[in-house]
């Protein structure tokens, strides 16, 4: 039982603590995905912000450069050089000039669209022009420059005819994209650059600030991002925005997830040990709530058990004055029921045993009072003696129903009178019976009371003596009175006790019992001189009795004599 | 019109008899394909048989509010042109063109020396320190040239009669002069009509921005 009610206390505890960890951990995910997506949002918007820059930036490098190839074209040497066919002082004078701008190629195409002169392959002579969309975007009077991939190296590259004042060539300047570029544009924006153009239906990487295997990735991934989205490389997840840059080629702009998540990780941290303490806290609250609650079940339960063991003094205490106090009201005022009931069912049982003894007047008194009235004492007693004669023979020849139903009559015939005269019941021994008075409680009469019970036991014997006697029992009843001082208490062990008397006057009473004849009651001297004006005696004279040092004086007892007024019987009638 | 020049240089010696006659006027008219007027444009007539000696006044080409004026001059071949400057800015004026290559560095006024062009061609003109300045020379071998106004039409007067090659030039033309010669008769009297439909390129010429002080000078 206890077990159980442990687990009952470790269940509340564990839903308690499930509930709060539960709502903790909700809390938690929530937070999280919400920082998460606040990260990812401020990326994108870092990203897209960027890439309104990166485009702002590239055009106005762009109109830079067009600007100052329009400047070279307009030099009047140039002109001269070009117009004159002079190719050695052209070539010269592109180098002269691609070293004013720094630019990293200066090429002259002629109007059909022929390299004439391209300063890093001065070799390069005659061949078309890389880029003749270019060209035709020139034609039309446009400002013409685009991203454009030549050999392994991606250029930005601006086209300007050369007027003489009439366009006699194109002019074209070009600024390398590389991983230096890319740096430089790093350094700018705090942001992974990397350029790509289509090649065959794949995108291959032309310049970057990533690494060789963050390079293969994001060729590989490319396709499947759209303007915006999560690449997964080397360093974790990536937030990339593709921009398209001219022609077939893409800038892509990558920035770690986990860069914009580093500042939250702090508050997710203390966000984790709030909730591990309020779970510690949870925890405690919990098992004291628990312990509060399973307590008075646990004292309720202690004090079941207690009842259930036969133990009705119990009381349970719960203060509370919740459901589990009312229940332990109930509970006392239960047990309180069953006390009484106890009680009232030993007071029944005590006063079933003393009525064994004694006449239920007295066995009522003595189970409403104390039983000390049992304990050992000496007192003056009178003790009677009676029984049948002759009975040893019947009980040998009869049958044993016959004897059970005579000794049965017999009883019933003189029980009833025991109790009538509030005598004290101290044995039956089969015919025999042994009843004193002056004991337990004490009578101002004793003698009167024996006396005149000896002679009612014997009128009332000798109706049941006529009837055996015709159905052919001979049989008799003699009684025997004495009194003197008697060690008087309980006798016997637990579970049989008896109340006793014991002493001469017992053996005395007996053996006049036994010298009486049928319908004599014998009494000792002291008994008569203390009856002599109730009865009508004859002396029997100084009897010799065994045991008896000194012959015994006896007197029979013949009746009552008529009483005027009859306290004693008034006393003896119930 | 290939057809055409080959039925011109094929006339028979007759139409020589017809020079004898006396004078006779040209009326030509140039359109574009869209039958828009065409302004600048030099229509002029030779015949292979008269070796016509063009006649070698001094001609102007005037620079003016930084612009050259007129857009297109044709001369016939000899002639002497001065670049007189009328704006209060130097110019430089050049040319790369093959049939006359020349240079008057940074000058202000009217240039001692005028400049003799010699043979006959297009001689696209350009100012060094004006992008937006083109002008055009256009040497004839021959006197009987005019350009045409805004209209699209432009009169040669005083043709002597007989068979003549007639053509057109602009400074735009996207096929060969050479491939525009179309056969006319001058006859006294009633002037000769000869009507030319021409493909120009789009015009490329540098844009002149406005500037403070353009917007000044008007």
């Amino acid at each position: 039982m206890g077990v159980h009610f442990r687990s009952f206390r470790s269940r509340l505890v564990v839903v308690f603590l499930g509930l709060f960890a539960l709502i903790q951990a909700a809390g938690y995910f929530a937070v999280t995905a919400f920082v998460r997506a606040s990260a990812r949002h401020t990326v994108a918007e870092e990203l897209r912000l960027a890439s309104t820059l990166f485009a702002r930036q590239l055009d106005v490098r762009t109109q830079q450069l067009v600007a100052a190839t329009r400047l070279l074209s307009g030099d009047f040497a140039l002109k001269t050089a070009v117009a004159t066919s002079d190719h050695a002082t052209t070539a010269s004078v592109l180098e002269n000039h691609r070293q004013r701008v720094d630019a990293d190629v200066l090429m002259l195409a002629t109007l059909d669209g022929r390299v004439v002169i391209d300063t890093q392959r001065p070799a390069g002579q005659g061949a078309p022009f890389p880029a003749p969309r270019l060209l035709a975007e020139a034609e039309a009077g446009r400002d013409a420059s685009d991203v454009v991939a030549i050999g392994p190296r991606l250029y930005r590259l601006a086209v300007v005819p050369v007027l003489a004042p009439e366009p006699i060539a194109w002019l074209v300047a070009g600024f390398a994209i590389d991983d230096r570029a890319a740096a430089d544009l790093r350094r700018l924006s705090g942001l992974h650059v990397s350029f790509l153009a289509r090649r065959d239906g794949a995108f291959v990487v032309y310049a970057s600030t990533l690494d060789a295997a963050d390079r293969a990735t994001l060729a590989r991934a490319l396709p499947a991002a759209r303007a915006a989205g999560v690449l997964d490389l080397a360093g974790g997840e990536h937030l990339v925005r593709v921009e398209p840059v001219g022609g077939d080629v893409v800038v892509v702009l990558q920035e770690p997830l986990a860069e914009a998540l580093a500042p939250y990780d702090h508050m997710l941290l203390i966000l984790l040990g709030v909730a591990g303490a309020g779970v510690v806290l949870a925890l405690l609250g919990a098992v004291v709530v628990a312990r509060r609650v399973s307590r008075p079940v646990l004292t309720l339960a202690g004090g079941a058990r207690r009842v259930a063991a036969g133990d009705f003094s119990v009381a349970v205490s719960v203060p509370q004055r919740d459901e589990l106090g009312e229940l332990a009201t109930t509970f006392n005022e239960m047990v309180g029921g069953l006390r009484e009931r106890e009680r009232v069912r030993d007071e029944l049982e005590r006063t079933a045993k003393l009525k064994r003894f004694f006449s239920p007047q007295l066995a009522d008194a003595l189970s409403a009072g104390d039983e000390s009235l049992l304990a050992s004492h000496r007192r003056q007693i009178t003790v009677v003696f009676c029984d049948l004669r002759g009975f040893t023979a019947f009980a040998e020849a009869a049958d044993p129903e016959q004897v059970m139903r005579l000794l049965h009559e017999y009883h019933a015939t003189v029980g009833p009178l025991v109790f009538a005269n509030e005598g004290t019941l101290e044995r039956f021994t089969g015919d025999g019976l042994m009843v004193f008075f002056n004991d337990p409680v004490e009578c101002p009469d004793p003698a009167a009371r024996a006396v005149r019970m000896a002679v009612a036991m014997r009128d009332a014997v000798a109706t049941l003596l006529a009837e055996w006697r015709r159905r052919g029992h001979a049989l008799g009843f003699g009684t025997g009175i004495a009194m003197g001082e008697a060690t008087i208490g309980r006798i016997g062990f637990e579970g049989r006790f008896d109340y006793a008397a014991i002493g001469t006057v017992t053996n005395l009473s007996a053996r006049l019992c036994q010298e009486a004849r049928d319908g004599q009651i014998l009494v000792s001297e002291p008994v008569y001189a203390e009856v002599e004006s109730l009865v009508e005696a004859k002396p029997v004279g100084a009897l010799p009795l065994r045991g008896f040092s000194r012959p015994v004086v006896v007197f029979d007892v013949l009746g009552l004599r008529p009483q005027p007024t009859a306290p004693a019987a008034s006393a003896a009638t119930p | 019109m290939a057809a055409a020049l080959t039925a011109a240089l094929t006339l028979p010696s007759s139409s020589l008899t017809a020079v004898g006659a006396g004078p006779g006027d040209l009326e030509a008219i140039v359109k574009d394909e869209r039958g828009k007027p065409v302004a600048d444009a030099v229509v002029s007539l030779t015949s292979p048989a008269t070796a016509t000696r063009p006649r070698a006044s001094p001609a102007l080409m005037d620079q003016q509010n930084k612009e050259f004026v007129p857009l297109v001059l044709p001369v016939a071949v000899g002639t002497s042109v001065t670049f007189p400057n009328r704006d209060n800015i130097r110019h430089h004026v050049y040319s790369f063109s093959p049939a006359k290559r020349f240079e008057l560095p940074l000058y202000i006024g009217t240039p001692a020396a005028p400049v003799v062009f010699d043979k006959p061609g297009a001689i696209v003109l350009g100012c060094n320190i004006h992008d937006w300045m083109v002008g055009y020379v256009y040497v004839l071998p021959t006197p009987y040239f005019a350009k045409t106004a805004e209209d699209g039409k432009a009169r040669i007067a005083d043709v002597p009669a007989g068979a003549w090659e007639s053509r057109v030039w602009h400074p735009r033309l996207r096929t060969e002069t050479e491939k525009t010669t179309t056969p006319v008769t001058i006859t006294a009297g009633e002037p000769a009509q000869v009507g030319f439909v021409v493909t120009l390129k789009p015009d490329r010429r540098p844009i002149r921005r406005p500037t403070y002080e353009g917007a000044q000078g008007g």
